[in-house]
């Protein structure tokens, strides 16, 4: 691995950490992450009821005579934003590039993860059985999957050369 | 932006579902491992050693003590497989690569897979140790300062919401075929022949 890929590695760890700490924090979780899920859990349910699923939402939770679901963080989207964060503030680039990819690639994860919530809302009232799998693992990696995917492309835009030759 | 090799993204989906079945059906056995090995790693650094990782029917890890009151029944339990499904994270990016099956793709995701089980091990511990410092009431209390409390619990959560998949995606990074990188990347490449 060259000098660059490490340095990438460092960058990436280094911001995740900072990140993750800052809004594991009280004041950051209380006034800007659960508003942030309160948000996702509003879209989401108003996709429902636009599809024909009658769902109230309150807070966090979405829930009918059917079934409910409590978007916590690590199901609101904002884990795959820290590593897309990481990976994309680590990786040398323009601020505008960066912060284009930011904001486009946040707008793709939070795209998936209203399906997602969806999705898990649909298998939980209709096929409870597949629901914890699909909770636990599929969703979860297809979500952080799309975050790396869109980092990659990002990157093969901005700075071609230095992923493609030296990866 | 760049164009999408829609081959190589099926490969990386192919490969998902590959890690995804891999992982489901080969947890019972993988969480025992896991969980002697986290075991072994407690109580080399535990006085006295005293942890007891039992795996239950249900997926679960029963969390106990040689030092815990047996006539006590409740014990808290782990779900192991929570923490080990970036297997299939890992495997659909090894798989999206230009040559899966090529030596130094399958060598390094060889290693990649070690490294992996022994961030698995770390997971566990993490999550025992969370266990230890915050959930058994004033045994808790009595054992373990507030900044134990607050490191086993940060390091716990941290594993759980991004670290696991952080630690796939470096590992791939550091363990991919050169010459196969980003389906993103070689799709430029392709583009400029």
């Amino acid at each position: 691995m060259q000098r660059t890929q490490v340095l990438f590695l460092v960058k990436f760890f280094a911001i995740l950490i900072a990140a993750y700490l800052l809004i594991a924090w009280n004041p950051v979780n209380d006034h800007v992450i659960v508003p942030f899920t309160e948000g996702v859990a509003q879209v989401s349910g108003a996709l429902l009821n636009a599809i024909g699923q009658k769902v109230t939402t309150s807070g966090t939770v979405i829930s009918s005579p059917k079934f409910g679901v409590n978007i916590n963080n690590g199901c609101n989207g904002v884990e795959a934003m820290l590593i897309l964060l990481a990976s994309i503030v680590a990786f040398p680039a323009s601020m505008k590039a960066r912060a284009v990819g930011l904001v486009l690639g946040a707008l793709a994860v939070q795209f998936l993860n209203a399906i997602r919530i969806v999705t898990l809302y649909l298998l939980g009232a209709y096929q409870p059985r597949l629901f914890d799998m699909f909770h636990t693992a599929v969703w979860q990696v297809l979500i952080i999957l799309s975050a790396i995917a869109f980092f990659l492309l990002w990157s093969a835009r901005v700075a071609p050369n230095r992923l493609a030759t030296r990866a | 932006m760049p164009r999408i090799d829609w081959r190589l993204a099926l490969k990386g989906f192919a490969g998902f579902l590959v890690g995804l079945a891999i992982w489901a059906f080969l947890s019972p056995v993988y969480d025992r491992l896991i969980a002697a090995s986290a075991e072994k790693v407690m109580r080399a650094f535990e006085k006295p050693s005293v942890t007891e990782l039992r795996p239950k029917e249900d997926n679960y890890v029963t969390v106990d003590r040689a030092d815990f009151d047996r006539r006590s029944k409740q014990r808290p339990a782990i779900p192991i497989r929570d923490l080990t499904f970036n297997i299939a994270l890992l495997t659909a990016l090894f798989a999206a690569s230009k040559r899966t099956f090529s030596d130094r793709n399958m060598g390094g995701f060889v290693l990649a897979i070690v490294c992996l089980a022994l961030s698995h091990v770390f997971g566990t511990v993490a999550e025992v140790m969370s266990i230890y410092v915050a959930k058994l009431g004033m045994w808790s209390t009595v054992h373990y300062t507030d900044l134990e409390r607050n490191v086993w619990g940060v390091l716990n959560h941290f594993y759980r919401v991004v670290l696991m998949y952080a630690i796939a995606f470096a590992l791939w990074w550091i363990f991919r075929d050169p010459g196969t990188a980003a389906p993103a990347a070689a799709a430029k490449k392709k583009k400029r022949r």
